[in-house]
């Protein structure tokens, strides 16, 4: 059955007749973005748009489906979409449907040129390099339009961490401010904040997010901590610096700053995005090269991810990406049903999935894994030893880990990025040493601990194809890109082949 | 104090590299790993005892050790034979990391084909397999977790294991309140010519860690935390044998 693509413009009108995939196989085939997805591709605040219970969007590997539970949704007067603040923006301005409920350097690229950088996404809070830069010109949105990238405000010093009054053990100076936000009148760590950069996460398949696999946080060394809401133990992968730890936590923060919201999001506002985020789905449904992903045994897509329970853990259960096991025994038959093309793109990500979990390499220096837990520097094992969740890759315990995504040297030298010099005041960090140039220190803007400066907690992997670049600070500008980093961090020794199995296997995630 | 015709009796067997199974080694010196490959965690922790010139195989230790750092080794002459990683292996066995830095050392496999990765047997289940209630009656019972050299931090695949058993007990027992005593080795040895003593904080630190863990594992019971210097070894059956982990502890008491 998998035959290529019909057209998005001609799915998207099929989907919302409610017809089921199957319908649309066997139409013409099309591999690029198309400007037939124009003009409904992004959506706006307060639009007042249905929410399909299924909704497609191409991007350059395929399509991505999102899927929301017991939808259609009304999003007119929905706080998720709606304006709620002060800049015209609402959430969905940044977890947009076609970019797998994230935004992509691309799109904000789109929106800049269709709009002449008017739309509230480049609203100057966050929206520009530092709201302090002239906002009409293209340059003070750079790193918005060039890497994806909003700015986050922490403040500084940290007081508190999961309820308890804490002292930071490392002293913060600004290198570099090239932006203006780190320095000048009221900005900075002198003046009680830090501006940092990242990419906006995914809101999708959260359940698995809030999962909470083992009582123990063995990272940090201690028992869960406990939601302050509940009193349940939480799962400790929310955020790059974790200073949410549940769900409410999270959209305070997001409205009071993303959205300039004045006052507080009432019970029910809470209530709803919660439910929204509960009930949305979001993973690549097909491929450009390998056609529809869940056929022939395969289950990609998010109606597996909708259908399973959050919180496996891989090495112990069903093996993280065996969504495409089946596709590494294709029977003679069914392959003759599929083009060359077609077969051999299955063939690689099937292969892509056991090179993720198999080839292994030296792990060494990343705090969170060789420090201060007990697996010792270097350690031996594969990209599944940190992402480690069935159906979803993140880490199945709270994924504070330093990969050098943002910490010199690992990092790369860009000089738009503000640059921190971090000095230990009590024991050194544990591979850097007491002195640390950083771009963003991470999960020690929420901890206060000089061990933990560069940790950034795992992602999901999911919905990678629509949401370039990756990584945190948008560091890697493509699929390839995030296999180089690794190649140059770990020093892996990947073939070709390899380097090529695991990004199809990512762009079909 | 021990003549050294005593001493000399002792090293005797091992320099000759047939120490008896059994026998008790402990030294500081630096970490070697060696890049063996069968597959996840299979690498090999060896490390060279300087008073003796032996190599053993330290690879069994439930906290391993740091490249770049120094490492306090204890550990039992097994009888497991050298194949694994190309020394004669320690186990039951401890590796500390210690704070002094080391060269980093990385041998190729050069053959050796290190160990497949096998859960280790304290390893526990996830939350969403349900712990079955162990049976009354429940009195006054004490459960005991341990640390690495000078240190408070919970130590994966062993203490998480220990606690996750003494939550599940409290939790049927329901004890009036927990008295958590942290203890420090705080008299100073003499191991590889250097004077080795934790820190008396540390002693705190650990009562002070496991408060916290099981005041979020059982939020709302009472717990005090103590600190007991000078600890001494114990024969509790979760050290393995090695009196060095025995000292480094905080025993947990439920009491009623
Ligand atoms: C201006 C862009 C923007 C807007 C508007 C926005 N977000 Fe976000 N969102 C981000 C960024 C950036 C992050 C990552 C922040 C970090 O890691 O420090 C994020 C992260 C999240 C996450 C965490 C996901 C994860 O995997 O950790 C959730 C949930 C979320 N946002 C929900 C919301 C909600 C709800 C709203 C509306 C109240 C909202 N966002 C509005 C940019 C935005
Ligand atoms: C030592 C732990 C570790 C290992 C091993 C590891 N990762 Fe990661 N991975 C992380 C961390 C931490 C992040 C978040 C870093 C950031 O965003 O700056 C991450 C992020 C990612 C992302 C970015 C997701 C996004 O939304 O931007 C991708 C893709 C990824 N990893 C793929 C891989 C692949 C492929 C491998 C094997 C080559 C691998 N990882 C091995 C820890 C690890």
């Amino acid at each position: 059955m998998p035959r290529g693509r019909p057209s998005s413009a001609l799915r998207r009108r099929l989907l919302l007749l409610g017809l089921p995939a199957a319908v649309l196989a066997g139409a013409a085939t099309q591999s690029v973005r198309v400007g037939a997805d124009a003009p409904d591709r992004w959506w706006s605040p307060g639009e007042g748009r249905v929410f399909p219970a299924t909704l497609d969007y191409t991007n350059d590997h395929g399509t991505i489906r999102t899927l929301v539970v017991d939808g259609p949704i009304e999003t007119k007067g929905h706080p998720f979409f709606e304006p709620i603040g002060t800049n015209g923006r609402a959430c969905v301005t940044c977890h947009q449907p076609a970019d797998g409920m994230s935004l992509s350097a691309r799109t904000a690229r789109e929106r800049w040129d269709a709009t002449g950088g008017k739309d509230p996404l480049f609203a100057a809070i966050d929206g520009s390099n530092c709201p302090t830069l002239p906002q009409g010109e293209r340059a003070s949105h750079s790193l918005l339009l060039e890497r994806g990238l909003l700015r986050i405000e922490r403040p500084w010093p940290v007081r508190s961490f999961n309820g308890k009054p804490v002292k930071p053990d490392f002293r913060i100076e600004v290198v570099r401010d090239p932006n203006g936000c780190n320095s000048g009148p009221g900005r900075g760590p002198e003046a009680g904040n830090i501006s940092v950069y990242r990419r906006p996460r995914p809101v999708a398949n959260l359940k698995y997010l809030l999962a909470v696999g083992f009582p123990f946080d063995p990272k940090q060394g201690y028992a869960l901590p406990l939601d302050p809401d509940d009193g349940k133990p939480q799962s400790g992968n929310l955020m790059a610096d974790n200073r949410a730890g549940n769900l409410r936590l999270q959209m305070e923060d997001a409205a009071a700053s993303h959205l300039q919201l004045m006052g507080k999001l009432t019970p029910q506002q809470i209530d709803r995005i919660r439910d929204f985020e509960l009930r949305i789905y979001a993973a690549q449904q097909e491929s450009v090269q390998g056609g529809a992903l869940d056929t022939l045994g395969a289950e990609g897509g998010p109606v597996k991810l909708r259908d399973s329970q959050p919180g496996a853990l891989g090495s112990i259960g069903t093996p993280v990406w065996s969504e495409f096991a089946a596709w590494d025994r294709i029977s003679p038959a069914d392959a003759a049903r599929l083009t060359p093309e077609q077969l051999a793109f299955r063939q690689s990500v099937a292969r892509g999935a056991r090179v993720f979990r198999d080839r292994t390499f030296l792990i060494f220096d990343s705090a969170g894994i060789n420090s201060r837990m007990g697996f010792g520097n270097p350690v031996r094992n594969s990209c599944v030893f940190c992402h480690n969740m069935t159906q979803m890759g993140n880490d199945v315990a709270p994924g504070q880990v330093d990969l050098g995504t943002t910490t010199l040297p690992f990092a790369d030298p860009w000089d738009d990025l503000p640059l921190f010099r971090v000095t230990c005041l009590g024991e050194p960090h544990p591979h850097y040493g007491r002195v640390i140039l950083t771009y963003d220190p991470g999960f020690a803007l929420t901890s206060g601990k000089c061990a933990d400066v560069g940790k950034i907690t795992l992602q999901s992997m999911r919905g990678l194809a629509a949401r370039a670049p990756y990584f945190s600070n948008g560091l890697a500008k493509d699929l390839r890109a995030v296999v180089d980093y690794y190649e140059r961090r770990y020093n892996i020794g990947y073939t070709e082949q390899e380097k090529q199995d695991l990004v199809n296997l990512m762009s079909v995630l | 104090m021990k003549s050294a015709a005593t001493l000399l009796a002792l090293l005797a067997p091992l320099s000759a590299h047939a120490a008896e199974t059994g026998a008790l080694v402990r030294f500081v010196s630096c970490p070697v790993y060696r890049d063996a490959d069968s597959g996840k965690k299979s690498g090999c922790w060896l490390a060279d005892d300087p008073a003796t010139g032996l190599r053993w195989d330290v690879s069994h230790s439930p906290y391993k050790p740091d490249v770049g750092m120094g490492v306090l080794v204890e550990g039992r002459v097994s009888a497991e034979a050298p194949t694994a990683c190309g020394a004669p292996v320690l186990e039951p066995v401890r590796t500390s990391r210690l704070d002094t830095p080391c060269v980093r050392h990385v041998l190729p496999a050069e053959g050796y084909p290190g160990r497949k990765f096998k859960l280790p047997p304290r390893n526990i289940q996830p939350l969403s397999v349900a712990r079955p209630v162990p049976p009354g009656p429940y009195s006054e019972r004490t459960f005991v977790t341990y640390f690495e050299f000078d240190r408070d931090f919970l130590v994966y695949q062993y203490d998480d294991f220990i606690i996750d058993n003494a939550v599940t007990w409290l939790r049927a027992a329901k004890p009036k309140k927990l008295i958590i005593t942290g203890y420090a080795a705080t008299q100073p040895e003499t191991v590889t010519g250097r004077k080795l003593a934790e820190r008396p904080q540390v002693a705190q630190q650990r009562a002070d860690a496991m408060a916290e863990t099981l005041s979020r594992l059982l939020p709302g019971l009472p717990i005090e935390t103590r600190a007991k210097l000078a600890a001494q070894p114990t024969d509790h059956p979760d050290a393995d044998g090695i009196p060095g982990q025995s000292q480094r502890r905080a025993e947990i008491r439920a009491v009623f």
